[in-house]
């Protein structure tokens, strides 16, 4: 037997939460196989078979937090099912038959519940399987869907899988960032029925997952870091002509040209110029630690969650190459598929909420980093240009700052620089290096 | 013949007009998409035309002049003379049966506006089909189609058939006398339904089976119940044989066989059935042009929802891997017109019930006890025998068990078996039950109504919890390690 434990995972990981358990008891695995998905601090991992075997005993349930080091399944190692099969009384078919009685595997281990239900669930478009049934002998009923169908609608984070024609696992994209998600009572352990009280419906639910770490730390960066934030708005009519002529060459080479690149390009520019926009403060020390290394994250939306994955070296980089880095980073991310490697070590953070509208907003500085930007709704405004009023496209620009290393002029500045750069992308190339 | 130059749009074409491909058809009539169903010989297919209903009728038919010789013990008094048997009268009835069924299928199409085409259907593409219809060819254009064409017997070319001496089943149900002896190739359901059913009517039956026992896809001791019948009916059964030659001459065919026991051996009948398998109709019908792929037995494969490899091409029924069933057509015919019309169906049940109208009869769901272990459960099981329930007795049909298998930790049922008179009626609990998840003390505890055959669940459930009334329990309660 062999006891498989929860490993360190990631950089001095100390827990990790089960997502998902791929297997099933006195299912047979083969080494290097998916066990268990687990997710720690911002990274899903998959743990694989340490050996071929049978599995004995899952001593872990999904949604569960557990330290490492704990023991998660028990392998009964060098057992094979499949050989064991070959050793029992072997059916004997007329190879000619096409006819076999042996119905489907009828698998017991799936969830327990009616047929009604099912289909209420495929209706709902849940996966069953991941249901807990709260009925006789933990069957599932109508209500543990119900149950089910709005936590996933009010936790960002939850998966959303459906069962679409042809069994395709969908995973349906959160829409809502962090800044705007409603507080959600921090509470472990399972959901709560919903409870009548005189103010209306109230449900508790769990705060886990990615939700729970993004929680986590937002009130560190918040408890630690003095905010302040200052907003600009930016006239986008030059940088889009240009995007727009950039575009085709961008197509031969089947590359997604946004304005993200030319962003990370000028602040790259600026940060360069506001070396205390690039830096971070040791808190045992009292050191500040300016970076001479230009590790741009760019905070994405998944359907786990915010996650930023982080462009190491962007001054280095040509705006195809960051557009392709970011297209790149973009899909492992909403596949889940990101590694630690991928999302730290950044120096600063752009927060694009702009495709999904807003006109300013009070980013929380990804800690220890100093500074974020968030880049808001592109949109025509009316605005004065030389004395007349005129149509252009314009975008705000939100810029938190950590008050203890950065006076609010130097934030300006920063910003002015910024806004000077996009505005002139000619200027952009003359500077770029 | 006229190539058709316009073709005719529709929403979806159902190729094949059998139990999988019409309820397809109706389904999404009832959901408002224009459909053309295909067929090129009669609505409702091998089931209706050729196989469930002619064989059920046949075998009903048999059981009936069968019992004859045992009512005398019942206190029924016959007239001297021997009934006989006037297989003519026979197909008459079985031919009116089979009609009317055939009106019904015929007439729910039409109520759910169902166009129905007589021909043979071919892909033209991926999105056209051409129909020949005697002569004629018409092209239709579809969104999505289903592919329901069924399957044939399957008939080595050393075997060839000649409707006359060596026949298929169909040819077998289309008799018009009972022959005085009869060469069965092939032990499986058909062969042995079949095969008793003849028995029944007065054949000398043998048996050749490959396998080392009959009815090899069922569970061992279930099957050795209908051995025992076969046996009491006269029917001779030679196992581990093969045939490797059929010769036709006067009027016989004589059959030689190889057995490792026994060595070469020659079997002579009036009349010869082969039934060792059925084939899918994939060959002709153009899969290529259409882009779908099949595996290397020509059977389509398909997902939950009845999706081939092309996704606007459906694929249900006899055509697709699995156990060759008219239930689990109908049911992915169902799926996939709901499905085509945007309802999120699936085929996710894996409880597939069958049935063997042998003598007795064999039915079943879920896993049998080795099934079960296999997959790692510890099952306990129990039996329940016919010959302590009163009704079987009152109806003389002392023969079979019931078998239940469930779970030791959880008492979920994981499998339910049932070999005797009218098994086939009973499982319909059995696959109710499982389908609501039920634990063995939901069907120990359900009033089952008295006196009837339904009672061996309930005992046979008592029986795993230990306490069946109408059994010694002691140490009856067999419990895997
Ligand atoms: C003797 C016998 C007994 C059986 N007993 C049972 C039983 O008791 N219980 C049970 O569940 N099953 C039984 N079956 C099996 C059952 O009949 C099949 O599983 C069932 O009929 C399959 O349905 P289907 O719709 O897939 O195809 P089919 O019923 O085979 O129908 C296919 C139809 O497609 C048509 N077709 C084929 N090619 C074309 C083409 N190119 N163009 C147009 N039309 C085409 C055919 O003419 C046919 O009508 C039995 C079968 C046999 C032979």
């Amino acid at each position: 037997m062999v006891e498989f434990k929860l490993p360190d995972v990631g950089e001095g990981m100390h827990e990790g939460e089960i997502v998902k358990v791929l297997v099933r008891r006195g299912e047979s695995v083969q080494q290097d196989q998916p066990l268990l998905e687990v997710q720690t601090d911002k990274v899903n991992a998959e743990l694989s078979a340490p050996v071929t075997g049978i599995i004995r005993e899952i001593l872990i349930a999904e949604g569960e937090t557990v330290e490492v080091g704990t023991t998660l399944l028990v392998i009964d190692a060098g057992t094979d099912a499949k050989k064991e099969e070959t050793k029992l009384p072997e059916k004997v078919v007329n190879p000619d038959k096409t006819v076999n009685f042996a119905p489907a595997r009828a698998d017991h281990r799936r969830s327990l519940a009616t047929p009604y239900i099912r289909q209420l669930a495929r209706e709902m478009k849940l996966d069953i399987e991941l249901i807990t049934g709260t009925g006789a002998a933990g069957r599932v009923t109508e209500e543990d869907l119900r149950q089910f169908s709005n936590r996933l609608q009010k936790s960002a984070p939850a998966k959303f899988p459906t069962t679409a024609p042809g069994n395709e696992r969908l995973l349906e994209a959160s829409t809502v960032g962090v800044e705007t998600e409603p507080v959600v009572q921090p509470k472990t352990g399972s959901a709560t029925r919903v409870a009548t009280s005189s103010l209306g419906d109230i449900e508790r639910l769990p705060l886990k997952g990615i939700r729970k770490k993004i929680a986590e730390h937002m009130v560190k960066s918040v408890t630690i870091i003095p905010h302040v934030t200052s907003v600009d708005e930016l006239e986008m009519d030059q940088l889009r002509a240009l995007r727009e002529k950039l575009k085709p060459h961008a197509d031969k080479r089947n590359i997604k040209l946004t304005f993200l690149p030319f962003f990370i390009k000028a602040l790259v520019i600026a940060l360069k110029e506001f070396p205390t926009l690039n830096a971070s403060i040791d808190d045992r020390t009292n050191e500040i630690l300016l970076k001479r290394f230009y590790h741009i994250g760019i905070a994405t939306d998944t359907p786990e969650g915010l996650i930023v994955p982080v462009i190491k070296d962007a001054d280095h980089k040509s705006i195809f190459q960051l557009a392709e880095e970011i297209d790149q980073l973009a899909r492992l991310a909403r596949e889940a598929k990101l590694t630690m490697e991928h999302i730290t070590g950044g120096t600063f953070t752009i927060s694009n909420v702009g495709p999904i509208g807003g006109l300013q907003a009070t980013p929380i500085i990804n800690h220890p980093e100093v500074a974020i930007i968030s880049l808001h709704k592109m949109e025509k405004r009316w605005v004065v240009c030389e004395d007349e009023g005129v149509i252009r496209w314009m975008m705000n620009l939100s810029l938190s700052f950590d008050h203890r290393l950065i006076d609010g002029v130097t934030a300006v500045r920063f910003t002015n620089r910024i806004k000077e750069l996009l505005e002139d992308p000619n200027l952009l190339f003359a500077e770029m290096v | 013949m006229v190539v058709g130059e316009v073709a005719v749009e529709t929403d979806v074409v159902v190729i094949g007009g059998g139990p999988g491909g019409y309820a397809a058809a109706i389904r999404l009539g009832q959901l408002g998409k224009s459909v053309v169903l295909i067929e090129k010989e009669v609505l409702g297919g091998v089931c209706l035309n050729r196989g469930c209903i002619p064989s059920k009728a046949l075998i009903h038919t048999a059981g009936e002049y069968h019992k004859l010789s045992s009512l005398n013990k019942l206190g029924i008094q016959l007239p001297t003379e021997k009934a006989t048997f006037h297989m003519p009268s026979w197909q008459t009835w079985k031919s009116s049966v089979v009609a009317q069924l055939n009106k019904g299928v015929d007439y729910l199409c039409q109520a759910n506006g169902v166009t129905v085409v007589k021909g043979t259907a071919t892909f033209l593409s991926s999105d056209r089909i051409g129909v020949e219809t005697g002569g004629d060819f018409e092209t239709y254009k579809f969104k999505q189609a289903i592919i329901a064409t069924g399957s044939r017997p399957f008939i080595p070319s050393f075997l060839k058939t000649d409707g006359e001496y060596i026949l298929d089943s169909t040819d077998m149900l289309a008799l018009d006398e009972v022959p005085e002896t009869l060469a069965i190739i092939g032990g499986g359901y058909i062969g042995m339904e079949l095969g008793m059913a003849f028995a029944k009517l007065g054949s000398q039956v043998t048996v050749i089976e490959a396998a080392e026992r009959i009815l090899p896809q069922t569970a061992a001791h279930l099957s050795q119940e209908v051995l025992k019948q076969a046996k009491q009916l006269g029917m001779t059964i030679k196992i581990a044989t093969k045939v490797e030659k059929t010769e036709v001459a006067n009027g016989r065919v004589t059959l030689i066989c190889t057995s490792e026991k026994n060595g070469s051996q020659s079997i002579t009948a009036h009349k010869t059935l082969v039934t060792i398998g059925r084939v899918p109709n994939t060959g002709e019908l153009g899969l290529a042009q259409a882009g779908v792929e099949m595996d290397e037995r020509g059977n389509i494969p398909v997902t939950a929802t009845g999706c081939t490899n092309k996704s606007h091409i459906y694929a249900i029924g006899d055509v697709t891997p699995g156990p060759a069933l008219a239930h689990r057509a109908t049911k992915q015919g169902i799926v996939a017109a709901e499905v085509i019309a945007g309802l999120p169906s699936s085929v996710d049940s894996p409880y597939v019930p069958y049935v063997i109208f042998t003598e007795p009869q064999i039915a079943g769901v879920g896993m049998t006890r080795e099934e079960a272990e296999l997959q790692g459960y510890k099952v306990k099981t129990a039996t329940f025998p016919y010959r302590a329930n009163g009704r079987a007795l009152a109806m003389d049909e002392g023969e079979g068990f019931a078998e239940v298998i469930v779970d030791q930790e959880s008492h979920l049922l994981l499998g339910m078996h049932v070999v005797g008179a009218d098994a086939s009626n009973l499982i319909g609990e059995g696959v109710l039950a499982l389908e609501l998840a039920a634990r063995v003390e939901d069907v120990a505890l359900t009033i089952h109504p008295h006196p009837t055959l339904s009672e061996v669940w309930l005992e046979a459930a008592e029986a795993v919890l230990g306490h069946a009334i109408h059994i010694v329990n002691k140490s009856k309660v067999a419990v895997s390690k």
